[in-house]
């Protein structure tokens, strides 16, 4: 009797087919972006989204074509951070067309089209277990994104990636051995242990991880003009246990995270976006040499 | 997965879809050789993860349906199954350029730009189709055509 594996297709529906035409479509799609750095952590609450948009609004600066893909589906920070929690979503003749904030930056968010008084939620015949189908349909979202949108010819595409050490091997998987990372901490135990676990992660996957952001590595005193301890009673030195190097320590700014709130995109000067303006030119050499290289 | 007649050791051919009926598809398979044939039938679990990998299952019918599957596999997987649908999306407005009756605000669209609107991920799809209804009601179009979307991508400086 014959075996799978003498067996040619799968007598119709060529479902590997479809799966092969649509990497094609990403690969398409993605022609012209030189470089994609994803943004992970692994834990929660660390900052990423804010240092996304800080980090492509600093290369933007710098006269690089940028843009970001928010790939934390269901906690979409992107959209209010670039002020198009209303963008509009505009078929082209090939794809989507990529949305842009007013000073040119392309972001392309879930939170543009689902309110943030709604969760996303997708049409099921399977109602009640979603556990055992969710993270798959999350995927062929993100990839639909990818391989659906006119990206264009961008020297970085940011990915804003969701919280959890094995998302971050997940993305990595999915977006290719081609695409960076950056890794976000702050200097507790607590993240600290969960960064860790991202690191491990990668470690198993052909990516590079360019480097560490530490972030919240103290606070801005607008009135003092100082930079003054944030994490003085459990500050733990993040870099060593890692073995990463650190592209950057970035104070905690009151007033970035309040123009952040409101989408405005006006960078305030001060430290944090100094630091961030160095992580990004670490970031943009990181880049530099691996291509060099 | 294949299947295999054992009698004869040949693989069985796809013949036809049938569903999906309270989330089960039942796909028909039939023997080359001995005409024999076989019914798979899936529960709404399988029929749901085969989905969310975005690819439609049973052949594509003509050349048209086959370019729209490729382009957005799971609008087709989603049009056939005519998913029920939880929330505040209907299965009208989840998909709405399948509907064949315009888009929610009852704004006709023509043949090319429906088309076009494969080119937005499904999940989004019913948002795409509100922002550019009222972009052509505030800018007094009747119609939605490949010329208004253009026009809207100008509007909205992203051309």
């Amino acid at each position: 009797m014959k075996s799978y594996f003498d067996l040619i297709d799968d007598g119709g529906s060529d479902i590997a087919g479809q799966v092969g035409r649509q990497r094609e479509r990403i690969a398409e799609a993605l022609a012209g972006v030189q470089h994609i750095v994803a943004i992970g952590s692994g834990k929660g609450g660390v900052g990423k989204s804010t240092l996304t948009m800080q980090l492509a609004l600093a290369m933007q600066r710098r006269g690089r074509r940028c843009a970001i893909l928010d790939a934390d589906l269901n906690g979409p920070c992107q959209a209010r951070l670039a002020g198009l929690e209303n963008a509009a979503l505009i078929p082209g003749g090939r794809g989507m067309t990529l949305p842009r904030t007013a000073n040119g930056l392309g972001v392309v968010s879930v939170g543009s089209a689902v309110p943030e008084s709604q969760d996303l939620d997708f049409a099921s015949v399977a109602r009640g277990d979603s556990h055992v189908w969710r993270a798959t349909r999350e995927f062929n979202l993100f990839q639909q994104l990818l391989g659906l949108v006119e990206w264009g010819r961008l020297d970085v595409l940011l990915v804003d990636l969701p919280p959890g050490a094995e998302r971050t091997l997940q993305y990595a998987e999915v977006l290719g051995a081609s695409a960076r990372f950056v890794l976000v901490s702050i200097p507790t135990a607590l993240a600290r242990g969960v960064v860790a676990r991202s690191t491990a992660a990668l470690r198993r996957t052909p990516n590079a991880t360019l480097g560490l952001i530490e972030n919240m590595s103290g606070y801005y005193c607008e009135d003092c003009d100082e930079v003054r301890p944030l994490f003085d009673h459990g500050r733990v030195d993040t870099a060593p246990e890692l073995g990463l190097p650190v592209l950057a320590s970035i104070p905690f700014d009151a007033r970035l995270a309040a123009a952040s709130d409101a989408g405005d995109l006006e960078s305030p000067r001060g430290p944090a976006v100094r630091a961030i303006e160095a992580a990004a030119d670490s970031i943009l050499n990181g880049l530099a040499e691996r291509r060099a290289g | 997965m294949k299947f295999l007649c054992v009698p004869c050791d040949e693989q069985m051919k796809l013949k036809h879809a049938i569903g999906p009926e309270g989330g089960s598809v039942a796909l028909v398979y039939a023997c080359p050789a001995c005409s024999a044939e076989m019914a798979m039938m899936t529960n709404p679990h399988e029929t749901q993860v085969v989905g969310s990998l975005g690819v439609k299952i049973g052949a594509a019918d003509d050349p048209e349906t086959a370019a729209a599957a490729s382009k957005c596999p799971f609008t087709g997987m989603l049009a056939d199954m005519g998913v029920p649908v939880t929330g505040t999306r209907t299965a009208e407005n989840a998909n709405p350029v399948e509907s064949g009756n315009g888009g929610p605000g009852g704004i006709p669209w023509t043949v090319e730009a429906r088309e076009r609107l494969a080119n937005i991920p499904d999940i989004v799809r019913a948002s795409a189709v509100a922002g550019i209804e009222k972009f052509a009601e505030d800018h007094g179009y009747e119609e939605v055509d490949a010329a208004v979307l253009e026009r809207a991508r100008s509007f909205f400086g992203i051309a």
